[in-house]
């Protein structure tokens, strides 16, 4: 196997570090059975799994949104010093405002001062590609759009640690595969580290450097794919053999997840 | 102006018209006597004759209306933010104003103003406490109704109690407040001429309420008409002023003031 991703090989520093964290809700469901899970930097990680599988309940346990009820999910010292940002299925935005203070908005939270917010606010917007709609509000935005911004916020405090729920689950196809490719080279120029959960085998494929399969709850890591293919990915990838078999394995191993039962 | 707006306007005003002209002919043709009901003419003769006591009085009950509802608006969010910070407080206190919303204004008025010395100071707590409910009400469900993906996003960045309060549950109650405070701006003027009518001040300093009561007591229904008009221009003048607030904050967002694409 060709090392095609010198900027992050299996050694780099480990950035999230899941070890044996399980979670049961008040309820007594059983989100979570026992995880291990591991991310390095400059790694592309994808969660997939059938819904309902406890990957949202994981990532929320790596941002401490929520407490695990057995072992430990916790971000490198490095990581935590330097602050990830979370992106969420829905573009959550503040609807009262236009874009740049929305983008503005974990720097107006840290106190930074406006002269130096302005500018990171405006290198932000241009990283996404929004640098001509930030006097806009969010309802005068497609719904691509809007998942930049929600992105530019997310980049805005110089963070190198992404963790992404889903993000474009409620996007159109085209729309979709617009904004992975635009995700696919932010992250590698900027040399991104990303956990990113999904439903889409596709984008799965399309994405990252390493897909986690789960299985359904309670949720379990049953199966491990590197996808090795220089990234950022170049748009011809999506129409050869190589990713037909890799998507065509992990669908495979996803119908295995949902207790053998092909969907 | 587009068709529609025609309509909206010119509608009401043509059934405005349409509805004095039957006034007008429904008195003149039955001859009924001005003590009865006076034809729309000689009510708005009336209002005119009458302009510099009337006027008087309108600028009272205006400025009792006003005083009232900004102190209902001042007192009312302030009580919803506190609530807002901890459950206790807000179940401890909260019956309390459920309780004066729904004892009768005219039942506790005749104790707040013998309890209250100065008769306009009176007027006002009556009014403030008619409509404070619904700013209360609205504007505590606003600041409960905050975006959950918004409330992880400000826990995530360390938000102070504080900033979380200005920057998120104050901008996201906005639409509710404002809903409050239509329905608490027309209380605030029914407040404000129920007290004085149980207050009977009289004198220099009276209100349009106390207007209608003289009136009322002398047979000069005419003046009582124009008195009436006068309260019932008040109230439209005070919604509509609250609508243009409501539009002016909230146009450029929310989906209530949004134009309507058709």
């Amino acid at each position: 196997m060709t090392n095609s991703r010198p900027s992050s090989p299996r050694t780099a520093p480990v950035a999230v570090e899941v070890r044996a964290a399980e979670k049961v809700f008040a309820n007594g469901v059983r989100a979570l059975d026992p995880i291990d899970l591991v991310v390095r930097e400059g790694e592309f990680a994808t969660i997939i799994g059938p819904s309902g599988c406890g990957k949202s309940t994981l990532l929320r346990l790596i941002a401490g949104l929520t407490q695990p009820t057995g072992g430990s999910a916790r971000l490198s010292p490095e990581a935590q010093s330097a602050g990830f940002a979370f992106v969420f299925q829905s573009p959550t935005l503040m609807p009262w405002t236009n874009v740049a203070t929305n983008v503005r908005l974990p720097l107006d939270l840290a106190g930074i001062a406006r002269t130096a917010a302005k500018r990171k606010v405006q290198h932000a917007l241009e990283l996404v590609g929004l640098q001509n709609f930030a006097h806009l509000y969010p309802r005068e935005l497609s719904g691509g759009m809007q998942m930049r911004a929600s992105i530019a916020r997310a980049l805005v405090t110089g963070t190198r640690l992404l963790l992404m729920d889903e993000p474009f689950g409620a996007l159109d196809e085209i729309t979709r595969n617009r904004l992975d490719r635009d995700l696919s080279e932010l992250c590698a120029r900027e040399k991104l580290t990303v956990l990113f959960v999904t439903h889409s085998i596709y984008e799965a494929v399309c994405l990252s450097s390493r897909v986690l399969v789960m299985s359904a709850r309670p949720g379990r890591i049953l199966m491990e794919v590197v996808i090795d293919e220089p990234q950022p990915r170049r748009e011809a990838f999506r129409t050869t053999e190589k990713f037909a078999r890799l998507s065509t394995g992990l669908s495979g191993m996803l119908a295995t997840a949902m207790h053998g039962a092909p969907a | 102006m587009s068709d529609g707006k025609w309509l909206q306007i010119g509608a009401p005003i043509a059934v405005g018209i349409v509805f004095i002209l039957v006034w007008h002919v429904l008195v003149v043709v039955n001859e009924v006597p001005p003590y009865i009901v006076p034809s729309p003419f000689l009510v708005m003769k009336t209002l005119a004759q009458d302009w510099g006591l009337l006027s008087g009085s309108l600028l009272v009950t205006l400025q009792v209306t006003g005083a009232a509802l900004a102190l209902a608006v001042v007192l009312g969010v302030a009580l919803s933010i506190l609530f807002v910070q901890s459950r206790l407080i807000e179940a401890s206190l909260l019956p309390y104003a459920v309780i004066l919303q729904v004892t009768p204004l005219v039942a506790i008025a005749p104790l707040i103003i013998i309890w209250v010395e100065d008769p306009r100071t009176a007027l006002v707590i009556c009014a403030a406490v008619a409509s404070i409910f619904p700013v209360i009400a609205n504007t505590t469900i606003g600041l409960r109704s905050v975006d959950t993906g918004l409330l992880d996003l400000f826990r995530m960045y360390g938000a102070s109690r504080m900033q979380t309060l200005i920057r998120l549950r104050i901008p996201s109650a906005a639409p509710y407040f404002f809903a409050g405070l239509r329905v608490a701006a027309a209380l605030a003027l029914i407040g404000a001429v129920v007290a004085e009518f149980v207050a009977g001040t009289g004198g220099t300093q009276s209100g349009l309420a106390y207007q209608i009561l003289q009136a009322g007591l002398q047979l000069n229904i005419p003046r009582l008409f124009a008195a009436l008009i006068l309260i019932t221009l008040t109230g439209i003048a005070l919604f509509l002023l609250v609508t243009a607030l409501a539009r002016i904050s909230l146009r450029r967002w929310h989906e209530s003031e949004l134009p309507q694409e058709r």
